[in-house]
């Protein structure tokens, strides 16, 4: 058993503050508001430096003291610092001045941002002892639980819904987890999924080790402040589902201001959603934070298909207090944006990552994003998971004889080119 | 979550009425489109079930608290 760290207190109901101990719990027993993790940070203050910080390796472990674990991270401990990319020529093409895209397409192992909250997660876990770890996903989430969880040596169940693509379970079978398809609509499945992890004492990553989990993410954030020579960016656009990712960023800036590890400067976070389930954007768009639950999402962006969006109370208050706004886009803007993304950068998108530059298109079109300041956008899994998304959509290759006077015809005429430069 | 056409029913007492279950409201937000209310149900597991089974065939969209344990 680790000794406790000196700098996570407790978990801390974020609607009453009432303090709880840092076990396998995720809501509060009075007004069941969610529990988040807390710390002290005055005794965070007193060691961790920029300093300290630029010593360690490169991963997400290297802000530890701000991640929720008593001990040594035991799981993903590759995991992060993924590249922030100076994206210039998307800057151009958009018609903005500075822009960076936060490249977690190419987090490691699974190839998305679900890396960092599952190594967090199934960290946690083993100090709280925990031997059988599970999830309920449609994709990202049970890729990396299933990878993580094989390379710690636990045992994982992953339940998916039973129509899920066969591409997306064989991301999950290969790790040789138990994928568990179930019957039923979403609502359903949840409640099973509650049922098994109060039942058995599995640790179940989003539902009773959710407080863990979700810090994860502030990773992501730390990062980018780091990456930009310790700044916080004026601007960020991030894709919501649940809207913790948003949240977390949020809290991530706030925690490097508060330990003076940045300068204390203005900046605006901003959400991205699909327009067939942005139920956070549109609720931020009618200036409500009552976010009324999507039913049936139609939208090829599933990974951001959450129709009751656990987080986007708290993501609409985040985006309100910093001068943000929400934004969604159809299904042919995705491709767009991906296909956008994949041309001026080199950098190969899950659709979610569409969402994101489409809305960050539409933002700075609609003036909500000013084009003379700084704008991260924050791209979180690969392309190559939702393959299925732009089938047909990016041309054909040209097929020819193997001929030099076929190609020339057909493929690159010398003289024209030359008459064309 | 209850829809709009149900707000002036009062389904938290109709349903202690007809099922052996405890209800105590923990939180709720209503405005004129939605009302969200964290309602916890003490009982007979199998009571409970009855009791959400009704609800939802209300119309009433019935979560627990651990809402969202589906991610992408």
């Amino acid at each position: 058993m680790d000794k406790p760290s000196p700098y996570f207190s407790n978990l801390k109901c974020r609607e009453c503050g009432k303090l709880y101990p840092k076990e396998a719990i995720h809501v509060c027993d009075f007004d069941f508001g969610p529990l988040e993790a807390a710390y002290d940070y005055e005794a965070i203050g007193k060691v961790l430096t920029r300093q300290l910080i630029e010593s360690r390796a490169h991963t997400m472990w290297r802000y530890r003291e701000l991640l929720p674990i008593d001990g040594e991270p035991t799981v993903g401990t590759q995991v992060g610092f993924t590249p922030l990319v100076k994206a210039d020529r998307l800057a151009k093409a958009l018609g903005v001045r500075e822009l960076y895209v936060k490249n977690d397409t190419v987090n490691y192992p699974t190839l998305s941002f679900k890396d960092r909250v599952v190594s967090v997660a199934l960290s946690r876990a083993r100090e709280l002892g925990f031997k059988t770890v599970a999830c309920a996903s449609t994709g990202n989430l049970a890729n990396s639980v299933a990878a993580n969880a094989a390379s710690a040596g636990l045992k994982s169940y992953v339940l998916i819904p039973a129509d899920l693509e066969q591409g997306k379970v064989l991301g999950s079978l290969v790790y040789g987890t138990n994928v568990i398809g179930i019957h039923g609509a979403y609502d359903q499945v949840n409640r099973l999924c509650s049922e098994i992890a109060g039942k058995y004492g599995w640790g179940f990553v989003n539902v009773n080790l959710r407080p863990y989990y979700a810090e994860g993410s502030k990773s992501m954030g730390f990062e980018i402040c780091e990456q930009l020579g310790w700044h916080i960016p004026r601007h960020t656009v991030i894709p919501m589902a649940s809207g913790s990712l948003l949240t977390k960023i949020h809290k991530a800036y706030g925690e490097f201001t508060k330990l003076g590890l940045v300068d204390a400067a203005p900046f605006s976070v901003y959400g991205a959603q699909a327009t067939g389930c942005g139920p956070i954007a549109q609720a931020m768009k009618r200036g409500t934070d009552i976010v009324k639950p999507v039913p049936k999402p139609e939208t090829i962006v599933k990974s951001l298909a959450i129709g009751t969006p656990a987080d986007g109370y708290y993501a609409i208050h985040a985006m309100r207090d910093t001068g943000g706004f929400a934004e969604d886009v159809t299904d042919e803007e995705v491709i767009e944006g991906i296909k956008l993304l994949a041309e001026c950068e080199g950098i190969f998108a899950e659709t979610a990552g569409g969402v994101t530059t489409a809305c960050t298109r539409k933002l700075i079109e609609t003036g909500k994003l000013p084009r003379d300041e700084s704008i991260v956008i924050c791209i979180t899994g690969h392309g190559l998971k939702t393959q299925e998304a732009i089938v047909g959509k990016c041309g054909a290759p040209r097929v020819i004889k193997p001929s030099l006077r076929e190609f020339e015809e057909q493929v690159y005429n010398p003289d024209a080119a030359a008459a064309t430069a | 979550m209850f829809p709009t056409k149900l707000i002036t029913t009062p389904v938290i007492w109709e349903l202690g009425q007809k099922f052996k279950v405890i209800t105590n409201v923990r939180q709720a937000s209503v405005n004129d489109e939605i009302g969200l209310v964290s309602l916890s149900l003490d009982g007979e597991r199998e009571e409970i079930k009855r009791a959400v089974a009704w609800l939802e065939e209300l119309g009433v969209k019935v979560e627990p608290v651990e809402i969202q344990t589906i991610e992408g």
